[in-house]
């Protein structure tokens, strides 16, 4: 891992604030101790008037939730709109009934892979022959694209252009995401919740269903909670062209058959209360995925050893296995009614991606019945093994490739600020901005021949917004 | 790998043990806040967990390392 002098910074500064938080937190626990020993029937909450800190358990009362998410990316690629609903039953004796329904909407252009050019490139869209109905199927020629007709096999394509130096994009990118959850939580015996849910998804091209089952121990007086889950999630990637075959050129021929994808899930946790205002949460999650982890629209550029000209396109290429480790650890420690969230995660897979997360926020009280919460988010990963931004045309084709840009290495920064406001004992409004920004990390490769001036790195910036209301009776 | 994994074992232990047992049940009126839950906004936490999942490499830690989307 190749940490700049910038970015150095910034872990530092990250880390110091998390040792001071510890260090704080562990003199309020010597100083808890003695508060609980003198006087234990003083609470905190008794000199708290925020309305975020009354108890957050209800049993008997039926929840409501909504909200919309927008989300931007620069340069007009992504945007999403995502309204979103859920219902939630806390039956009298702690059970929970939970149903919740998402709807996603994608427009704009996302990076295809390909490495810019001094001059403009021609693709092939990947949508099905564009002929008649079909256009209108996923993709569309709606942005610019220009239907292509074989003189001799009558074969319609939809093409579109990347300009000269410009990092080539997709842009019609259409899709539209449908996915429901239903949750189930009931104590089993005393200090013992067993929970389970079920998931699925629909997408034009992708279909996705999985079942979740995990348990919760509680132990020494409650303080410490012991859970284990385990989540089997089956996707179906139906392109709209079909699958291509890997490093097959980029042609608008109707491709393979759909093909599957499985991932077994196993998380470990264990949640302690430290002190009475101090809580420490460690998780382990496992993840094995096999079957097709291609994108089939990702694309690679063949490229002239000497020029850096390109001279074909090909489909990329990805392993059929993955084994994923991610180790989590996350405090919340109170101070009066402010809350100081901090949480880290190191992420390592068979991939050769490692990466490191840190995160922290503040949950600051105004009022009676309003809070905000500022927060900074940090990640940092390094590049997949086969992740490479174009193909030598004078090396031989290695087993994998990859030009997408989320197997890159890169940093980024989530800077965000999130509120709620209790307009009354039942109704709950609230809302989030985030700003989020990627770099590059480590060296910045260039085409091969004088082109530093063509940016291979593909990393986006974006703005989500998120507002909702939550209505409890 | 394994080091990664002992370090972060002795870590949570040693500060597991050093925390256990001094919290009476009537001293829980802190952590059972709203302000205290971990997950204190599901769609906040879905929102994030989902533009994450689609723009980098990792997933899990927190939950279940699945993502339910294509992504593309």
């Amino acid at each position: 891992m190749q940490l700049s002098k910038k970015n150095k910074g910034r872990v530092g500064a990250t880390l110091c604030l998390i040792t001071a938080n510890l260090f704080t937190a562990t003199g309020l626990q010597a100083q808890d101790i003695v508060d609980g020993t003198n006087n234990p029937s003083a609470p905190d909450s008794a000199e708290s008037l925020n309305v975020y800190d009354q108890p957050a358990s209800t049993p008997g009362t039926t929840t409501i939730d909504s909200a919309v998410l927008f989300y931007k990316e620069d340069g007009g690629r992504i945007q999403a709109i995502e309204p979103m609903v859920s219902l939630t039953h806390n039956t009298e004796n702690d059970s929970v009934f939970s149903a919740k329904l998402t709807f996603d909407s994608l427009t704009g252009a996302t990076p295809n892979g390909a490495a810019p050019w001094k001059s403009s490139q021609t693709f092939i869209s990947p949508t099905k022959q564009a002929n008649g109905d079909d256009e209108n199927e996923g993709r569309t020629g709606a942005s610019g694209g220009t239907i292509v007709i074989d003189p001799i096999t009558g074969q319609r394509t939809l093409e579109y252009t990347a300009d000269a130096f410009m990092l080539p994009l997709d842009s019609g990118f259409v899709d539209q995401r449908t996915a429901l959850d239903l949750g189930f939580t009931t104590p089993l015996t005393s200090g013992t919740k067993l929970s389970l849910g079920l998931n699925g998804s629909h997408e034009r091209d992708y279909n996705s269903f999985s079942g979740r089952a995990s348990i919760a121990q509680n132990f020494n007086n409650k303080t410490t909670t012991l859970s284990l889950g385990v989540n089997y999630e089956h996707d179906v990637s139906k392109p709209f062209f079909g699958t291509p075959t890997p490093f097959s050129v980029m042609s608008g021929d109707q491709k393979g058959p759909s093909r599957n994808k499985n991932v077994l899930s196993l998380i470990a946790g264990v949640t302690q209360v430290m002190t009475r205002n101090w809580l420490l949460q460690f998780n382990y999650s496992y993840g094995s995925v096999t079957g097709y982890q291609t994108d089939p629209y990702k694309i690679l550029s063949v490229v002239d050893p000497a020029t850096g000209a390109p001279q074909s396109y090909l489909y990329e290429s990805r392993p059929e296995k993955r084994t994923r480790h991610a180790f989590y650890a996350g405090s919340k420690l109170a101070l009066g009614s402010y809350v100081t969230e901090l949480s880290a995660r190191y992420y390592h897979d068979s991939w050769g991606i490692n990466s490191i997360t840190a995160n922290m926020s503040e949950h600051i009280p105004i009022g009676d019945l309003m809070y905000i919460e500022p927060g900074v988010r940090y990640y940092h990963q390094s590049g997949a093994d086969f992740f490479t931004y174009y193909l030598p045309s004078n090396v031989a084709l290695p087993l994998y490739a990859s030009a997408d840009s989320r197997l890159d290495s890169f940093n980024a920064i989530t800077l965000s600020l999130s509120g709620g406001y209790m307009i009354n004992d039942q109704i709950e409004l609230y809302a989030m901005v985030d700003a989020y920004r990627q770099s590059k990390a480590g060296q910045k490769d260039t085409l091969p021949g004088n082109n530093q001036d063509l940016k291979l790195y593909a990393g986006t910036n974006a703005l989500s917004m998120m507002t909702g209301v939550k209505v409890k009776f | 790998m394994k080091k990664t994994i002992m370090t972060f074992g002795l870590f949570g232990l040693t500060i597991l043990l050093g925390g256990c047992a001094t919290v009476q049940p009537w001293e829980r009126d802190v952590t059972a806040r709203q302000s205290m839950q971990l997950n204190k906004n599901a769609n906040f936490t879905s929102a994030h967990e989902h533009i994450y999942f689609s723009k980098e490499a990792s997933a899990g830690g927190r939950s279940f390392d699945g993502g339910g989307c294509g992504c593309n």
